[in-house]
């Protein structure tokens, strides 16, 4: 399949600060792909050059099978982590100016404004200036901004910040019906539970490096291997000492049961059988979250931000 | 550059502070302010004076008719010129000296105080001898009304000292005549007189010039500040390259700066209408023609010195997040603005001397200094070449300076950079923006 943006060895320090340290990353066309981590890893950087905002000091970057130049840089649509609106703008001459920018003419904005102002209920708000908008009324207008132009790739960070829920829903849907057009969302957040429900693939950065890829499903497989989920009636402490087991912890009255590696499941499940009652058992599907501490914690990096 | 998106980013700037009130208010309140100012001027001078009443204390008993008779005359010339320093009407009144001179004092400094009379006159043979005489008055800064008496009693004392010593009255009356010095500028085009009009209407641009300096420049620096306080700075560059933002909002500011202009000069056109032809010309300076040549040299210099100004301020600005942070640095483009406004009387008395001439190459000072100077003489053409190619390159270098801060600068949010940081953008190696890491979310 043909990559929407790919990146090859890339580098960029800042002085002595290396922001981004030989990443190499591949967005398929078409795909809703999570560019994960913590604060400080990388990430924004890593989008910043993707937009030509920046320049790697080493590395290779394509977009859509070409290197970035201006004329891509109209068919990216980007919202950035930090974003604002010109306060006594107009709403609608707001538009128009993002749009021109984007060297997209009035006219042919004019009909595309008009349709998402309608989709998001915000017509009556042509005429107002942005100051007088609510925060999330604000952050609609960014998103139409962001597509105004119809871009083939559409770079997200951190899109729900600050987003009541009602409106995160609102505009995962928007997401969802982008991609269903055939368009490439790269979207980038340090709250996994979001990116789990979005992305079919994602790329975990820490420490200006990349420490994980891969499609979801396929990571929690690989970190599913020993991880049993076990209803039985013993103390949490009188399972932490079965022979096998590596980690245990309680979870809703369960518990969630790591193995060493090479222990037989089955070999496990028959001695316990003979000293405790099992209710229930099943294979426990990792939560990207903990994934996510685990890699993170193994590249060297403690991170208290995680939600 | 792309011009498209430069365009669009000159028409936003534009259009957005066009339409404001702030900018409509400023436009047509200036000139209204200074057309009431110069109203109030010709209709307070044509006023000036009304009643006084004046006692004098003449103990040589030989000066208070002849100041009389002088003032009179003056009023009356005065009236047949029709000229706008009209003194008042005096009114004098003659007084004894009773119980000796400082309990007549007293008695009149009463009299001052309790408004019966405007004030006093101490004519007295010991003060003239040391070429003196003494005025009372509640208020003392009424020149022409002071100038008016000064000359009434210095007149009436050389025509009595001229008797004195047996001079003909005919030839005392010829020696006060006085010669009048006209002047004449001499340009190429041959000479014209000067009547000081067209210096004053040199200085009303160049002030003119030195204030909007700063107006758009400070414009230039909040411009690029609220962009990043905003936020919409990414937004934009996602879109457009910082230079291109820079020119644009350089450009768009600019040609605010030039619309006002536009607007304030045909309110200056609507000045020669006759109405107020005729109320200027009875005013004291006169209706002050500005020459084409003049105004030519007036855009010239303030669109050269305007894009100095606004890339040292936006200099200034990208590193910012406020405008408290910035404004230490705002004073360095400031001190320079005065500077050149400082130094214009010196270049006033001598337009063709050294000062003159190193002011109007030196960058920051060349667009006002060199501006004045072709509107005082004709400075010769190489010099003002020199000065255009000053202004010019040091502009490109600044804006090549400015263009490297900003586009490391408008990405920089958190702490306030310091200056060996700034520096270290502005080497960073081209073709590679550059920009620090982001502070971290909390």
């Amino acid at each position: 399949m043909e990559n929407a943006i790919e990146l090859t060895n890339v580098s960029k320090s800042f002085g002595k600060f290396r922001a981004v340290d030989n990443v190499s990353l591949a967005v398929p066309k078409g795909s809703m792909f999570g560019l994960l981590g913590p604060n400080g890893a990388g990430k924004t950087t890593t989008i910043r050059m993707i937009m030509n905002i920046t320049a790697p000091d080493s590395g290779d970057i394509r977009i859509l099978g070409q290197p970035m130049d201006r004329k891509m840089q109209n068919r990216i649509g980007y919202l950035p982590e930090e974003r604002g609106l010109y306060r006594k703008m107009k709403v609608i001459d707001h538009l128009y100016f993002l749009a021109a920018i984007k060297e997209v003419g009035r006219e042919a904005a004019k009909a595309r404004i008009a349709d998402w102002l309608d989709k998001m209920e915000l017509r009556p708000w042509l005429n107002k200036k942005v100051d007088e908008l609510s925060k999330g009324m604000q952050q609609k207008i960014q998103f139409i901004a962001t597509i105004v132009h119809d871009p083939d790739i559409l770079i997200l960070d951190e899109p729900f910040s600050g987003l009541d829920p009602i409106n995160v829903a609102l505009m995962r849907d928007y997401f969802l019906e982008f991609r269903s057009r055939g368009k490439t969302i790269v979207f980038c957040t340090h709250v996994l539970e979001q990116a789990e429900k979005l992305c079919d693939e994602i790329t975990l950065m820490a420490r200006s490096k990349k420490i994980l890829e891969g499609s979801i499903r396929e990571i929690r497989h690989r970190f599913s291997q020993d991880l049993l989920r076990i209803s039985m009636d013993a103390s949490l402490e009188e399972v932490r000492i079965l022979p096998g087991v590596a980690t245990a912890k309680a979870l809703d009255g369960t518990f969630v049961v790591g193995l060493n590696p090479g222990t037989d499941r089955r070999e496990f499940l028959k001695r316990t059988l003979e000293k405790y009652r099992i209710d229930a058992f099943s294979q426990k599907e990792p939560e990207l979250e903990e994934i996510y501490i685990d890699a993170v914690k193994s590249a060297g990096i403690e991170d208290r931000t995680i939600e | 550059m792309n011009w498209k998106k430069t365009f669009a980013i000159i028409r936003r700037e534009y259009v957005e502070r066009v339409r404001t009130k702030a900018f409509w208010v400023a436009t047509l309140l200036i000139p209204i302010l200074f057309l009431g100012y110069v109203a109030i001027q010709i209709s307070i001078s044509r006023k000036t004076g009304g009643e006084r009443t004046l006692v004098v204390i003449d103990t040589t008993d030989k000066l208070y008719a002849p100041l009389v008779k002088e003032l009179a005359d003056t009023e009356a010339r005065q009236k047949k010129d029709g000229g706008d320093s009209r003194g008042p009407h005096w009114t004098l009144e003659q007084r004894k000296v009773e119980g000796g001179l400082d309990a007549t004092k007293a008695t009149l400094q009463k009299q001052v105080l309790d408004k019966k009379i405007n004030g006093y006159l101490i004519l007295e043979p010991q003060l003239l001898g040391k070429e003196q005489v003494e005025y009372y008055s509640t208020t003392v800064s009424d020149f022409i009304a002071l100038n008016q008496l000064q000359s009434a009693i210095n007149r009436i004392w050389m025509r009595q000292k001229m008797t004195a010593r047996g001079l003909p009255s005919d030839l005392s009356a010829e020696l006060e005549k006085s010669i009048d010095l006209k002047a004449f500028k001499v340009t190429e085009k041959g000479a014209a007189e000067e009547k000081g009009a067209g210096i004053i209407a040199a200085i009303v641009l160049l002030i003119l010039m030195y204030s909007t300096f700063f107006m758009y420049g400070y414009q230039v620096m909040r411009g690029v500040i609220e962009e990043k306080s905003n936020r919409i700075v990414e937004i934009i560059v996602a879109s457009v390259r910082p230079v291109e933002l820079m020119a644009g909002k350089i450009i768009g500011i600019g040609l605010v700066g030039l619309t006002q202009y536009f607007v304030w000069s045909l309110v200056a056109m609507n000045l020669s209408l006759p109405a107020f032809a005729g109320l200027m010309s009875s005013g004291q300076m006169g209706m002050p023609k500005i020459p084409v040549s003049m105004l030519g040299y007036f855009i010239l210099f303030f669109i050269l010195g305007y894009f100095l100004y606004a890339s040292v301020y936006t200099m200034i600005a990208a590193p910012f997040n406020t405008d408290q942070e910035a404004q230490q640095l705002a004073m360095i483009p400031m001190i320079m603005i005065v500077g050149g406004i400082a130094i214009y009387p010196a270049v006033m008395n001598n337009p063709t001397g050294g000062v003159a001439l190193f002011f109007s190459i030196f960058p920051f000072t060349a667009s006002l200094i060199m501006f004045l100077r072709t509107a005082l003489s004709e400075p010769p053409g190489w010099q003002v070449a020199l000065s255009i190619v000053s202004l010019i390159s040091t502009t490109f270098l600044l804006s090549w300076l400015a263009g490297r801060i900003y586009r490391v600068g408008i990405l920089m949010y958190g702490k306030k950079p310091t200056i060996p940081e700034i520096i270290r953008w502005v080497r960073y190696s081209p073709g590679k923006a550059v920009q620090p890491p982001v502070k971290q979310a909390s």
